[in-house]
């Protein structure tokens, strides 16, 4: 664990009340394509599917990792001294004898982060701290003024909310105290009551919709969406307010049979506060190389065509859907 | 003049068009003639070719450029040095000019007048040396402090006053009050001069535009309107909306002619009885006035506030507010609207002015936090209904119409030149262990010691500017120093609040933060140590290394940082030295956060920083963090990091946030932008200025500005063509821009 972190964690509530640490991968303030109005984003690590498309690879495993860029390194020596180890090493030199190649042994690599803490040039970057719901509000809590003004909030995403349930619900809790509007975005793949421990918590979930053939959800994301469209059904009947999150990843779910299942699914859902499709980028790939990840083989590589985007907008229209974006603007990039 | 001829009149659009393009041509003129302009475009033109001559002079920013000058008119000294001086030689050199200076009239304008000279340009030797000021310069110079000494107009005058006398009032006026002030008859000689100075170059446009009219067939009744117009308004005030403009482009250009003055103020409330009245009768229309708003825009970019209280705190929005933002947004030039926005202000403004911002993309209009001025103006002592009065009237400025002389934006307190001497001061001293409590210690004792230097430069300034360069043109419009013979720098206004402003606010922060951060608390680093990379300018790699170390310590803006933490201190520190006292003379100065564009040169004398900046590189830029100050680069970030350092006294701290095209969402983009200006101005916000800017643009255009003619870009306070810019000054604004990406 990181000194500074141990600090924080010492000097929390009282013994009684169990903290909950949540690991946390990033805190994105003007967050503007994450439900309504300026939000801070909060993502969480962890995640049970393992989309072909995910532009946060960080965030689908639920340890920690250290992101990598050699390009930044300064050979500085600080993280093969801290190292316990062994997982730095400086090799070979150039002409004025300076050394060229920092090598990075991932595998022997324990995770604890030292390493990072003395990365002064940002080379080493450590992913997923964890965080009380304590520490999270001190940066949520910076931009209320700005929810204010613009009905925005905080978002919950990921990796996957659910899959750090408790976390989630002491975020939720400390920020509803605060008076703050929440969403979480979600796959929706966990178990109904997990699910259900949500619903007094959250103004609005942000339901992704990856693929409406079961098959081809196993094979985009290693699951099947049945339990998904489950609780996707059982939220609405609860009363939840739900806007459902469409990416559009060309080569995979770009296909009429795809859109008639959103439209057949959104006419079951009558109080769906509508649907939001997302173009691909595909931003993932870099990030992989930081993490030490491969891409898989049958990673799309091909952003979608804005005028691809603008043509199912107006085909889910066509048919009666409520399609919230805007026609010519562009969106972010799917979640995981 | 039969049907036919009316027919065959451009419309607006095409005038205004047509305007547009000469205006183009002309700023590519400049551009090829005068090299960079790190300042307001100022509408200025050049002097047709055969009238002119060049020379070199230095910029703002340390770049020198070529000024050009009228061949025809040289000043008549009255020193020994060359130069001139005093009321009377500065009145009478200035109706020289403006009696020498050529007729400008485009026939597709329905407003006559275009300057073409700086009159400042031919103050050869600025500051009297007769007035010594060589030791006060010298302890200005110990803390790179710019001094008040030699500051000119930052203050503004009251149009309404003008509007209501005409040139031929208020040579009356002079008349009238001449006689009883016997000693002032110099003061009085000199306005004389600049009032007949004045009617000269009106009667000379009318009888220009009289000529032009029989060559012009197209024009030629706008151009004999003009004539008519003209010859009313030498010697009576104006009578129509359209007069209105005419008059108040004649006072501006002037101002600006004589000292870079240009300030409207509240024009939307000063131009709605003229609008009014001749929508009432007929003789106007919304387009009608719009286009005559436009015509004066083009020539003149002076800074307009529009919207917010009037004297009794009910929000003055009307009509011609919306027309005037409608001007600036057809003409798509460097223009310095700024709109209110304020809990009681018209929200169909405000939202206007946002829908404006984000289609032009030229940081056009600013935001006014006008609630957050007057309370903090309030604050001083004075009756919050005065506080109303004071009205938007530079770059970062304001001051009451005709009764404030406040010389804001002038003073610049270069809050990291006093880190660099507490450094070294500290370092230097073999007595004391260094640490983080001691640099403060002496920090505060220098700061204060800035400050007294800066009380009695502002005393010296007021005791003897107006015998070295007198405000002959903004007196004539000001309540008191006709009535006195007192010049506004010198007892003729009712109210003296002398503006000071901090400026590297987070290059001190930043650097306090990093020192106690890697020197104090992690021990990375020995005060030794740093002492040794600051002297040798980080040199070496293990410079580099420790430089980078220094940079990435906790900033200001990243939130909850000890970086935030100092930002507030020293802020606190620097508001408080100011209103700790008053001059010696016993004047009120204001505490502001802003840096113009000195933030360049500001830095050029300044030794290496802990906050891994470079010896000579700039400071940071007015209150903002400096670039790279947090990963994502958030604008609410930067929004919350502004407001905590305001001082809170009626002068302003600008927002700077540059917005890359690529947040845009969608239909709701004008509430996000809206709720970010207002939630700043919520948390006790005094300015905001926006630019919504692409980097690929940008970065394209710094390549080759040329290809990018119309590239606008909000500078500071002021718009400006990118290609204007210095190279220095056009990295500055990329570097702002890119600001996520710079952490190393």
């Amino acid at each position: 664990m990181l000194k500074h972190l141990k600090v924080e964690t010492e000097t929390q509530h009282a013994p009684a009340a169990p903290i909950v640490l949540g690991r946390v991968f990033n805190i994105q303030r003007f967050s503007l394509h994450d439900g309504p109005g300026i939000r801070t984003t909060v993502f969480l690590k962890g995640c049970p599917l393992h989309c072909l498309w995910c532009h946060n690879p960080e965030g689908v495993g639920a340890s920690p990792s250290v992101s990598f860029l050699p390009e930044k390194c300064m050979a500085c020596g600080e993280c093969v001294r801290v190292c316990a180890h062994d997982a730095h090493r400086l090799e070979g030199s150039d002409a004025q004898g300076s050394v060229v190649n920092h090598v990075y042994d991932r595998e022997a690599c324990e995770k604890c982060g030292s390493c990072t803490e003395y990365c002064d040039s940002g080379a080493l970057e450590f992913v997923g701290r964890p965080m009380s719901g304590d520490d999270v509000m001190k940066e949520v809590i910076q931009d209320r003024t700005f929810y204010a003004s613009s009905a925005g909030g905080m978002t919950i995403s990921g990796g996957e909310p659910l899959a750090q349930i408790d976390f989630t619900i002491a975020l939720l809790r400390a920020a509803r105290e605060q008076g703050i509007h929440c969403c979480v975005e979600t796959s929706g793949f966990a178990s109904w009551e997990r699910i259900r421990t949500l619903l007094p918590l959250v103004n609005l979930f942000l339901y992704d919709c990856k693929e409406m053939d079961a098959q081809r959800h196993k094979d985009f994301t290693g699951q099947s969406n049945l339990l998904i469209l489950k609780n996707l059904q059982s939220l609405h009947a609860a009363g939840a307010k739900i806007q459902l999150q469409c990416p559009i990843i060309p080569g995979c779910n770009d296909r009429e049979d795809h859109f008639n299942g959103i439209v057949a699914l959104a006419h079951s859902l009558p109080h769906l506060e509508g649907v939001l499709l997302l173009p691909y980028h595909p931003l993932g790939e870099s990030k992989l190389q930081r993490f030490g990840l491969s891409p898989a083989t049958n990673m799309p590589r091909r952003p979608l065509d804005p005028a691809q985007l603008d043509h199912w907008a107006n085909w889910l229209r066509d048919q009666g859907v409520r399609v919230v974006n805007t026609p010519g603007a562009p969106t972010s990039a799917p979640s995981p | 003049m039969s049907p036919t001829d009316i027919m065959t009149e451009p419309s607006y659009t095409e005038r205004l068009e047509a305007l547009r393009s000469s205006k183009a041509q002309q700023t590519l003129e400049k551009q090829r003639i005068r090299g960079a302009m790190d300042f307001d475009d100022h509408a200025v033109i050049l002097p047709p070719e055969e009238l002119r001559e060049t020379v070199q002079t230095l910029g703002g920013s340390g770049v020198y450029f070529t000024d050009v000058l009228l061949k025809s008119f040289r000043p008549t000294p009255n020193h020994p040095n060359g130069a001139f001086y005093g009321p009377r030689a500065t009145g009478e050199n200035f109706r020289r000019l403006l009696e020498v200076h050529p007729v400008c009239i485009d026939p597709m304008s329905s407003l006559a007048g275009a300057y073409v000279a700086n009159f400042m340009s031919y103050r050869t030797v600025p500051w009297n040396p007769d007035f010594d000021c060589t030791e006060l310069l010298a302890e200005h110079a110990k803390y790179q402090t710019i001094p008040a000494i030699g500051g000119v107009q930052h203050m503004c005058q009251d149009m309404e006053m003008g509007l209501k006398l005409g040139w031929g009032g208020i040579l009356e006026k002079i008349h009238h009050y001449r006689p009883l002030n016997p000693e002032s008859e110099d003061f009085y000689a000199g306005l004389e001069h600049v009032v007949l100075g004045i009617q000269n170059l009106i009667r000379r446009h009318a009888e220009g535009a009289r000529q032009m009219a029989a060559e012009h067939e197209e024009m030629r009744q706008n151009l004999l309107e003009i004539a008519e117009m003209n010859d009313h308004l030498v010697s009576n005030p104006p009578r129509t909306f359209r007069e209105a403009c005419q008059w108040n482009l004649w006072y501006q250009s002037v101002a600006r002619m004589y000292n870079s003055s240009g300030s409207l103020g509240r024009l939307d409330m000063i131009l709605v009885p003229y609008y009014e009245r001749d929508t009432k009768a007929g003789i106007l229309d919304d387009e009608e006035a719009i286009f005559h708003i436009a015509c004066h825009l083009v020539r003149d970019t002076a800074y307009i506030q529009l919207g917010g209280p009037d004297l009794a705190g009910k929000d003055a929005t009307n009509p011609v507010s919306f027309l005037i933002l409608e001007a600036a947004h057809r003409l798509k030039i460097p223009a310095n609207v700024g709109v209110c926005v304020g809990k009681d202000v018209e929200p169909k403004l405000i939202r206007r002015g946002v829908e404006v911002l984000m289609e032009d993309r030229i940081g056009v209009p600013k935001f006014l936090g006008v609630d957050n001025t007057i309370n903090g103006f309030a604050a001083n002592g004075f009756p919050v209904e005065l506080a109303r009065e004071r009205v938007y009237a530079g770059c970062h400025w304001l001051a009451i119409p005709g009764r404030e002389y406040a010389l804001m934006d002038i003073v610049k307190v270069n809050l990291a030149a006093i880190f660099d001497v507490a450094m070294k001061d500290m370092l230097a001293d073999s007595a004391v262990e260094p640490s983080i409590e001691e640099l403060w210690s002496r920090y505060q004792k220098h700061l204060r010691s800035a400050m007294d230097t800066v009380a009695k430069g502002y005393d010296f300034q007021y005791e003897h500017n107006h015998k070295v360069f007198p405000e002959l043109v903004l007196d004539l419009l000001c309540q008191g120093t006709i009535e006195k013979g007192l010049d506004a720098s010198n007892g003729g206004v009712e109210f003296y609040t002398f503006g000071v402003d901090g400026s590297a606010l987070a290059t001190a922060a930043d650097s306090f933060a990093a020192a106690e951060h890697r020197v104090e608390k992690q021990h990375r680093l020995t005060w030794k140590q740093l002492q040794a990379h600051l002297e040798s300018n980080w040199a070496g790699p293990e410079g580099e290394r420790a430089r980078i170390m220094m940079k990435n310590s906790p900033r200001f803006g990243n939130g909850n940082s000890l970086g935030d933490e100092w930002a507030v201190r020293i802020a606190r520190a620097f508001s408080d030295t100011v209103k700790a006292k008053p001059t010696p003379r016993g004047f009120m100065m204001i505490p502001g956060l802003f840096s113009w564009v000195l933030n360049l040169s500001m830095g050029k004398h300044i030794g290496a920083t802990p906050n891994g900046r470079h010896a000579s590189d700039g400071i940071s830029h007015g209150a903002n963090p400096d670039p790279g100050f947090r990963k994502d680069g958030a604008p609410t970030a930067i929004a919350v990091a502004v407001a905590a350092v305001q001082p809170g006294y009626g002068n302003t701290s600008p927002l700077q946030i540059d917005l890359d095209p690529s947040f845009s969402h969608g239909a709701d983009d004008v509430e996000k932008v809206s709720a970010l200006i207002q939630g700043h101005c919520n948390l006790g916000g005094t300015q905001v200025n926006i630019n919504i800017l692409s980097k690929e643009k940008i970065l394209e255009a710094h390549k080759d500005p040329s290809k990018f003619p119309d590239l606008i870009v909000r500078v500071t306070g002021f718009s400006a063509y990118f290609a204007s810019l210095s190279p220095e000054m056009r990295q500055f604004v990329v570097d702002r821009l890119l600001c996520e990406d710079g952490g190393k």
